[in-house]
């Protein structure tokens, strides 16, 4: 299991943090922290998100940022053990 | 009514439709929705009603498909809109324009229970691309141009607007925003191919693997253009289809799980994938990694997220299709390997001689192919009679034929002809369905009758859920469970209910003269064909095999 930090900024839009979620679980990431300033009045919110799965953070990474609302995700933190993109589709297949 | 600038919510929705300039739109009235039907009433826009929210939907779908414009539906809450569900899933899983727009309960109702309040907005995140609740008829004029902006730009897809009825009725005056008409406009940097260029002109045995995103890309020529150039032998998705041009020496058709066997044991074979616009899905690839295992890859796409999503690429080429792919073009020198390809290709073509007097299927729809128009347009339902249609029937535009591809939907065929054949009321357009699909969005016919659409509808009768029992007999023992269908209704009686002329087929002398009467008759025809229970579509690559290891009988 590895475990990544992200930090997300985001257009200030009402849904943007629910959208943020549902990608994060459908893609086969476990939330297991998450602080949000969001819906504060100011245009820009962010999300700090810390994940954990099996898979490359890169597949997450580019599914957030294909959200309209994104304007930014960054990995603070790698974890020591982890795998790359590739070691990771040579060892399973996932839908 | 509305004069000018002065609007309601309804009526403002109707003007920016016709902004940018949808004359159709399909949908399904109700109490949520009621000021917007109002609006409608005084509009200019041609409204189908259907006679199911998910046929609005997947009309919408084959509006945009056979056109390559927005395909816009209408719901109102609660049911309405969760009927429309099914649609959005569709048009997200095959990257579909389209705009749909729900009624919704006043905003002072909402979060209440109220009746036919459901969170279509939250239901929305999932089978969306985008979606959108407009609480202020203040933000609507802008959130109607982002819509439209969004489901065309980049990686097209299907866009909500949830639109509560206060929002509807409320006073508004249009600000005359001015939207581009923005397509495949996503900002990426320009792209670095030198990478993509050493890969290829190294490259002994490559193949062209061409998806549904050329066509959507409008990048026909371009990547036609490119096949000619590199004389890449070419292979093409289900999405893809009618993207290379039938009449290439080097195309072998379809590739994966009912791919043919050219295309599979070429493509096992190569050493080099270059991927345009198609993104290595499972029914594509089989078991993943075994797939082209010595191959390396040039992925293009617009989509960042498809880069080494299932298969790591050697070179990524972000962007549009038609700017980046003319980018790789020269000339190599692979006849060795294009003369084993065309070999390959005639020592597996297609065998239309069939023993006995039924009817085959797949010569039935060559021979349709074959003597329809150019630019007839044709759908599919989902099933043994999508895959014959996929593998015996040939296009010449990916416009052409409209198949629910990622999805695979039941019940898409119908409504979407329908959507077809009001955005081309000129073309053929022919919707090839199962017994068990056609029943699934049967309701459309009424569509079909008040609109008096000369639709042709080929029904593959099997009396069977055929594709799920070939599953049945060859991986679970022949244990029919729930496919048998022979007692489905009087076909001809239907049709007739609806003022469809109908003719059944059984032999195989009847197929010839039946399929020119449906194709010269001027209105709407349901031609039934009956087809023997047991056919299985081959080859057939298991599930979890690679994709050279096809079964082609039982
Ligand atoms: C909405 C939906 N439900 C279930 C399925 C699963 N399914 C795939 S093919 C098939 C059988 C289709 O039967 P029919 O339309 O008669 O086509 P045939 O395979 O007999 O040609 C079924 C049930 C599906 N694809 N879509
Ligand atoms: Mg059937």
């Amino acid at each position: 299991m590895n475990h990544y930090q992200l930090l997300i900024t985001v257009d200030d839009k009402q849904v943007v943090l629910e959208r943020i979620l549902q990608v994060t679980r459908y893609r086969g990431f476990l939330i297991n922290g998450m602080s949000a300033v969001v819906n504060t009045g100011t245009q820009i919110g962010t999300i700090e998100l810390q994940v954990s799965s099996e898979r490359p953070i890169e597949l997450l990474v580019d599914q957030i940022n294909k959200l309209i609302d994104i304007k930014g995700v960054k990995v603070d933190n790698r974890s020591s053990r982890q795998s790359s993109a590739q070691d990771y589709l040579l060892s399973t297949q996932y839908k | 009514m509305a004069t000018d600038n002065q609007h309601t919510g309804g009526s403002l929705l109707f003007d920016v439709l016709q902004q940018h300039g949808v004359q159709h739109v399909f949908g399904y009235p109700g109490g949520a929705i009621m000021p917007i039907y109002d609006a409608l009433y005084d509009s200019d826009v041609q409204h189908f009603l259907v006679r199911h929210e998910q046929g609005a939907a997947f009309s919408a779908i084959g509006y945009a498909r056979a056109t390559g414009k927005i395909g816009v539906c209408l719901a109102t809450s609660g049911p309405g809109a969760t009927n429309l569900i099914t649609g959005l899933a569709d048009a997200l899983a095959d990257s579909i324009p389209i705009v749909a727009i729900t009624g919704q309960v006043a905003t002072a109702a909402m979060g209440s229970d109220a009746f036919q309040e459901i969170d279509v907005f939250g239901l929305s995140l999932a089978c969306t691309k985008h979606s959108f609740q407009v609480r202020s008829v203040d933000e609507l004029e802008k959130v109607l141009h982002k819509a439209f902006t969004i489901a065309l730009e980049g990686r097209q897809g299907p866009v909500l607007v949830d639109i509560p009825k206060d929002v509807q009725l409320a006073a508004v005056e249009k600000l005359g925003i001015h939207y581009d008409q923005i397509t495949n406009k996503v900002k990426l940097p320009p792209a670095d191919v030198s990478k993509a260029l050493e890969v290829l002109s190294q490259a002994k045995k490559p193949i062209l693997y061409v998806g549904g995103g050329v066509g959507m890309a409008n990048a026909l020529d371009e990547v036609r253009q490119f096949a000619n150039e590199t004389g890449l032998p070419c292979v093409s998705t289900l999405k893809g289809l009618g993207a290379i041009n039938a009449d290439n020496p080097h195309y072998l058709g379809m590739l994966g799980m009912h791919g043919t066997k050219a295309a599979n044991l070429a493509v096992q074979e190569c050493d080099l994938l270059v991927a345009v616009g198609a993104r290595f899905d499972d029914r594509v690839t089989g078991k993943l990694n075994e797939f082209a295992p010595n191959a390396k890859i040039i992925h293009f796409d617009i989509d960042t997220a498809e880069i080494n999503k299932r298969r790591t690429a050697d070179a990524a080429i972000l962007g549009d299709l038609k700017i980046n792919v003319p980018l790789l073009s020269m000339p190599l020198n692979i006849t060795d390997w294009q003369d084993k390809i065309v070999t390959m290709k005639k020592d597996f073509a297609w065998q239309y001689d069939h023993p006995g007097k039924g009817i085959y299927a797949p010569a039935v729809l060559n021979e349709i192919s074959e003597k329809m128009s150019e630019n007839a347009c044709v759908t599919t339902d989902v099933g043994q009679h999508q895959m014959w249609a996929a593998q015996h029937m040939s296009f010449n535009e990916p416009c052409n034929f409209l198949t629910s591809g990622g999805m695979g939907t039941m019940g898409f065929g119908l409504p979407a002809a329908i959507g077809a054949q009001v955005s081309r009321p000129h073309d053929t357009i022919i919707a090839v369905t199962g017994d068990g699909s056609f029943m699934m969005n049967v309701q459309e016919l009424s569509t079909i009758k008040r609109f008096q659409l000369p639709v042709k509808i080929v029904l593959i009768d099997n009396a069977k859920l055929g594709m799920v029992r070939q599953w049945q007999d060859l991986f679970f023992d022949g244990r029919l469970s729930e496919t048998d269908l022979s007692d489905n209704p009087d076909f001809l009686m239907l049709a007739n209910a609806f003022d469809i002329k109908s003719k059944m087929i059984t032999e195989k002398d009847q197929v010839s003269e039946a399929v020119d009467e449906m194709l010269d008759h001027n209105g709407p025809y349901l031609l039934q064909v009956k087809i023997d229970a047991q056919e299985n579509v081959w080859p057939l690559v298991p599930p979890e095999t690679a994709n050279d290891k096809m079964m082609e009988s039982s």
